[in-house]
């Protein structure tokens, strides 16, 4: 039992850091802000969360507190990357290579100089 | 009252979640603490959630959650997949979706759904409700989001509307 | 088994510390503020998955407080930094 809980949070734990990897390569390789928050949010849902449900596994003594944080970056996330897109969008900041842009008519746009 | 007593459970759970000791001192400090906090909420903050409604909470809730982490694993993977290629394949645009003008806090879970999957990206809501979504793949994001958005909002109807 | 753990742990650990490292260099060198804020909410991110990777490895519940508290004063710093550069003010 013991040695079933350590490789399934070993797992859980290797898939993490794997899958916050992909995120931060893909925060070096992406054009803007825009596609780059994409990337940082795939590092704050999946990395994580899946490094949060290891540590629950490994020391069933921070289960709760665990399963709170995840609950807390589930739904702060979303709110952290819709907060700097409106910004960066308000701001001005250009969309590099966009394909089309629904927004642009609605709202004025900024001033377009860099802040 | 209501309002009272419901943020003074939330946060005796929340406190009972960080300590994580069930001795009877620390639940009635617990306890205290929560009381002290939910005195200090404004009066005339308006109760969003209805009691009498618990049930359909529960089980729309839970339904719910099992499409949203359905969509959120397959954005991961897609966007994982444009990530990893040497080639970059690219359509970043800002896209209408809408949603209809309903509850507040209806129109604030749908956003939340959407921005939760890895590729789409709320940045605003206009007063017809429609959301205008960053996506990092125009053409799959304009193809799924029809059906996605029809199944998240029948939940939520169940949930907040009717 | 024990040294294969504490061999993963260490590269775990060593993979988040440079990913933190990637995340301030382009806090650094970013083209525009947005860019530098997306930066910083990353390091944050992954400090307080640092937090946590040493929490399991020390055994320590403690550290899980310290990233409770991490990743909510992130969470608040950086919305307040992003309202500023929407309105240029916070309140």
């Amino acid at each position: 039992m013991e040695t079933v809980q350590q490789i399934i949070a070993i797992v859980l734990l290797v898939l993490g850091t794997f899958l916050s990897l992909v995120g931060v390569i893909g925060f070096i390789r992406l054009p803007d802000v825009y596609t780059r928050l994409h990337a940082t949010g795939k590092v704050s849902v999946f990395g994580l969360v899946f490094l949060l449900i290891a540590a629950s596994i490994l020391t069933p003594l921070t289960a709760w507190k665990g399963i709170l944080l995840i609950f807390f970056v589930l739904l702060g996330s979303p709110a952290i990357s819709h907060s700097i897109a409106s910004a960066a969008y308000k701001a001005g900041v250009p969309l590099v290579n966009t394909k089309r842009d629904d927004l642009k008519s609605k709202l004025e746009r900024g001033s377009g100089k860099d802040v | 009252m209501l309002l009272y007593l419901s943020s003074l459970l939330v946060l005796f759970v929340i406190y009972l979640m960080l300590t994580g000791n069930g001795s009877l001192s620390n639940l009635v400090l617990g306890l205290i603490v929560a009381a002290i906090i939910s005195l200090l909420m404004p009066k005339n903050t308006p109760m969003l959630v209805r009691i009498d409604r618990l049930p359909r909470y529960l089980w729309a809730g839970l339904q719910y959650a099992v499409v949203v982490i359905w969509d959120v694993i397959r954005g991961g993977i897609s966007t994982a997949r444009i990530v990893l290629d040497p080639k970059l394949p690219l359509k970043p645009g800002i896209v209408a979706i809408p949603y209809g003008k309903k509850s507040e806090l209806g129109s604030a879970f749908s956003a939340h759904a959407i921005t939760l999957s890895p590729g789409e990206l709320v940045i605003e809501i206009d007063s017809e409700g429609n959301m205008y979504t960053h996506a990092l793949n125009v053409d799959e994001t304009l193809a799924a989001a029809e059906a996605g958005q029809a199944k998240r909002t029948r939940l939520l109807d169940v949930m907040f509307d009717s | 088994m024990q040294t294969i753990l504490d061999i993963i742990f260490s590269v775990v650990l060593g993979l988040h510390l440079l990913m933190i490292l990637v995340a301030a260099w382009h806090t650094w060198t970013g083209e525009n503020s947005a860019v530098r804020l997306a930066g910083l909410d990353l390091a944050s991110t992954l400090t307080t998955a640092v937090l946590v990777i040493v929490g399991i490895i020390s055994g320590n519940s403690l550290f899980l407080d310290v990233a409770i508290v991490t990743a909510l004063l992130g969470y608040l710093a950086t919305v307040t930094i992003a309202k500023f550069i929407s309105d240029q003010k916070v309140f």
